[in-house]
């Protein structure tokens, strides 16, 4: 059992399972109706609007691994959003390089955090609660209270690089989920990463470039944001400065229940990307029970602190 | 009469057993030694005495009833009281007890404030606060100088005289001598004999210790030729701590360094290494001038640095004990994927010429007893093979074994052409491996001795000398 939870990818999908086994027996519909929760189309939309959780999940993670915290993919989510949406809309600029400026604002908004952590020395909460004020502020003044309508840009039904349009977003999730896994797991510099978030001073001791990989994560991070916050406009089918507000934390405890610890130096990757998964799950399923509309925050809140401290009391027998 | 009585206590952590079975006495009142090499058990039968660790199998009496500890966490409450000192009462009742244990600390002083010598003797203090009948200290002098050390025995004889039983392990053989009554050899968690002091001599303890003869010296021999320096240090100045400061290490030459706490000895290295932005002055390695404030580039350069301390500064406890032995060598190498099999080889070579005792590479170092994780940090700096190593207090909490089997080893490396500067507060250490000591003091040279003009006596009263205007 302590073997099992050491592995801990495997217990996450464990969760995971019993949680999806659960929704799927309590849900069962009576007679010969079709099932509410275990249908390819609302598996779907799981994985869909899961993946908008995901993508920045996994920036959060490796943040989380480093040491840091970021609170900005909210607000970076909704900037790209913004972004995006006044060139394509209301600059006439093509699809793609609106796109690609999107996700520059994403790095950027990431290279100014890590700057003010690096060069100026703020705590990463100050430094990310700073910019996440910034990127809200500029999309309100980039909008003026409108939002630019993104729902005609890409007709249902239409494929990109012959993925289906609905799948694009959960294939963007497993694909950046296994490259960061690959990269942190195999790489010099994820192994950096979890050396800076073990301990700060041994890495400068050892040699490692500090303020180099502190600043590639936030960079990535905000980069993961931004990608987010593109699916994001295109399932909502707009861009606005109000969205996603509050996604942050979502975000941030979507990577603790999948295993990284706010103390530095653990967590990983996939753990994030399923912890989003958990989320989806409750999110889709919790409204479909009758009258528990008023209970699924609650039920989420406490999703969080069982996983997590079940998490503690185990690995904390160990020592 | 046996006060605190050790029954058959065993423990395990998993597969690896620290404690077979220990069964010995500890006399009321009197100073009780506890001496054994690296990963013996010492440390894990002082942590079971204070509650941080629950035995196997076994009990421990006290007075003839099984020993009830509570939680650590007792000791916390108690160390919050007399530390906060906010109020005026606590405050007198602190001054009086520092003053009572000759504590040479203002009870006004926050504790960040204090040099770790003097938070230790704190800390022992805080003993006396509520009213502890035993004390147990662990290695409680290996970053203390000799003078420190001094007054940490002062404190502990004052605890004695008042009836307070001391449990104390350390690898420093002479201060055993000179402040216990009996001595309790443990050797791979057995208890194997328990000496008088009167009666024994530090060879027989020290061959129940290792279970054979203590390993001999590896000869120098001093490579011929090259006689330009690997390193070369010009007007280096870091202030407040380094205040000026040029010499050369030769290819093949031990230079020690020597200094009391504060003298700027471990400032100097650090900053010859980079790890702090130099004010003035120059570092060059085989005429390579290193990039100040840069230890990545005195790595590429060929320069190591084994640092004073291991948990702070040495070592990664979320990270496989291979991960932290080749660290050190991503900085050297350009390939971006990490090459498992490259580096499993070069750890495994690593922990068997340092003879690291651990259980395999995946394990996390805090797995591993304090001498052992004291030899990865150093088996860390030799993997990439430096032209120039800086040590700063290199056998810290290494047993006699290992502390030869690292002398040794710098020894080696010197023969082959590694330039070593070895910073120490262990004078005895600084001695035995240099062939030439700097002696600092306010991070300014204060004298030059080679090893054959070098005693004890000399070196002492260049470090302490009372400065009389500057040097
Ligand atoms: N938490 C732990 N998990 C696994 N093994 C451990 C743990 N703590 C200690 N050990 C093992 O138990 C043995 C005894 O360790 P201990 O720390 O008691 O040694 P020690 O005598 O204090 O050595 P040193 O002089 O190096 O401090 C060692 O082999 C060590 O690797
Ligand atoms: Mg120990």
């Amino acid at each position: 059992m302590r073997r099992f939870w050491h592995t801990r990818e495997l217990s996450t999908v464990a969760i995971l399972a019993l949680e999806a086994i659960v929704f799927t027996w309590y849900l069962w519909p009576e007679g010969g109706r079709a099932h509410p929760f275990l249908n390819g189309p609302n598996g779907l939309l799981i994985l869909k609007y899961s993946s908008i959780y995901g993508i920045a999940a996994i920036g959060a993670a490796i943040v989380i691994i480093s040491g840091g915290i970021d609170l900005a993919p909210g607000a970076v989510i909704a900037l790209t959003s913004v972004v995006t949406g006044h060139l394509f809309v209301k600059s006439g600029w093509p699809l793609a390089p609106s796109v690609a400026a999107g996700l520059l604002t994403g790095a950027a908004a990431g290279l100014v955090s890590s700057w003010l952590i690096v060069r100026v020395g703020l705590p990463p909460f100050i430094a990310t609660l700073g910019v996440m004020g910034i990127a809200r502020g500029v999309a309100f003044i980039i909008t003026e209270a409108r939002y630019y309508d993104l729902s005609r840009t890409i007709p249902p039904g239409s494929r990109l690089l012959g993925v289906p349009v609905d799948w694009v977003a959960p294939v963007v999730m497993i694909a950046a989920a296994c490259v960061f896994q690959f990269l942190m797991k195999r790489f010099q510099w994820g192994r950096a990463v979890f050396a800076i978030g073990g301990n700060e001073t041994a890495a400068v001791f050892t040699g490692i470039a500090v303020g180099r990989v502190k600043t590639s994560v936030y960079v990535v991070a905000g980069l993961l944001a931004s990608v987010s916050g593109i699916v994001l406009a295109v399932a909502q089918g707009q861009g606005k400065a109000d969205l996603a507000t509050g996604y942050e934390l979502d975000i941030i405890a979507s990577a603790v229940v999948g295993g990284a610890s706010l103390a530095g130096g653990r967590g990983s990757v996939v753990g994030a990307v399923l912890g989003a998964l958990i989320f989806g799950v409750l999110r889709n399923a919790l409204p479909q029970i009758p009258g528990a509309t008023f209970y699924d925050r609650l039920i989420v809140g406490l999703v969080v602190i069982v996983i997590v401290v079940l998490d503690q009391v185990l690995v904390r027998h160990e020592r | 009469m046996a006060d605190l009585e050790f029954r058959d206590v065993h423990k395990s952590f998993g597969a690896v057993r620290a404690l077979g079975g220990v069964s010995f006495a500890v006399r009321e009142g009197e100073t009780h030694a506890c001496v054994g090499e690296n990963g013996a058990g010492k440390s894990t039968l002082l942590k079971i005495v204070a509650g941080i660790l629950r035995a196997d199998r076994g009990e421990i009496l006290w007075r003839g009833a099984p020993l009830r500890v509570g939680s650590p966490h007792d000791a916390l409450a108690v160390t919050d009281r007399v530390g906060r000192l906010d109020e005026p009462a606590m405050r007198s009742r602190a001054a009086a007890l520092l003053d009572e244990l000759h504590v040479p600390v203002s009870a006004d002083r926050r504790m960040e404030h204090l040099s770790p010598a003097h938070v230790q003797l704190v800390q022992v203090a805080r003993a006396l606060a509520f009213d502890c009948r035993v004390l147990v200290l662990d290695e409680p002098t290996t970053s203390l100088t000799d003078a420190e050390a001094t007054q940490l025995f002062g404190v502990l004889a004052a605890l004695k005289a008042r009836g307070v039983t001391i449990l104390f392990v350390s690898h420093r053989l002479p201060e055993v001598f000179r402040l216990c009554d009996r001595i309790t050899v443990l050797r791979d968690g057995h208890h194997i004999a328990t000496f008088d002091r009167e009666a024994a001599t530090v060879d027989q303890v020290v061959r129940a210790m290792v279970g054979r003869e203590p390993p001999g010296h590896v000869p120098r021999e001093r490579p011929a030729g090259d006689a330009r320096p690997a390193l070369s240090v010009r007007d280096l100045v870091r202030r407040p701590r380094v205040n000026g400061v040029s010499f050369d290490v030769a290819a093949g030459e031990i230079v020690g360094v020597f200094g009391l706490v504060g003298s700027g000895r471990t400032e100097l290295v650090e900053t010859i290494f980079g790890l702090a932005r130099p004010d003035a002055g120059s570092v060059d390695v085989h005429g390579h001038r290193l990039a100040p404030g840069a230890p990545a580039s005195a790595i590429r350069s060929g320069v190591a640095l084994v640092p004073e301390d291991r948990q702070r500064q040495g070592l990664f406890f979320n990270l496989s004990l291979g991960d932290n032995l080749a660290l050190p060598g991503a900085a050297l190498v350009s390939h971006r994927l990490i090459r498992r099999r490259e580096e499993r080889d070069g750890a495994a070579s690593q922990i068997a010429a340092l003879s690291i005792k651990a259980p395999g590479l995946q394990v996390t170092p805090d797995r591993l007893s304090g001498g052992n994780q004291q030899k990865v940090v150093v088996g860390k700096w030799l993997g990439i093979a430096p032209r120039v190593l800086l040590l700063d207090e290199p056998t810290k909490g290494v047993d006699i074994g290992a502390k030869y089997e690292i002398h040794n080893i710098i020894r080696r490396e010197a023969s082959r052409g590694m330039a070593c500067l070895v910073a120490s507060s262990d004078l005895p250490e600084v001695l035995a491996l240099a062939d030439r000591i700097l002696v600092v003091r306010d991070g300014r040279l204060r004298g030059e001795l080679s090893a054959v003009e070098a005693d004890e006596e000399r070196v002492m009263r260049l470090a302490a000398a009372p400065a009389e205007g500057p040097a």
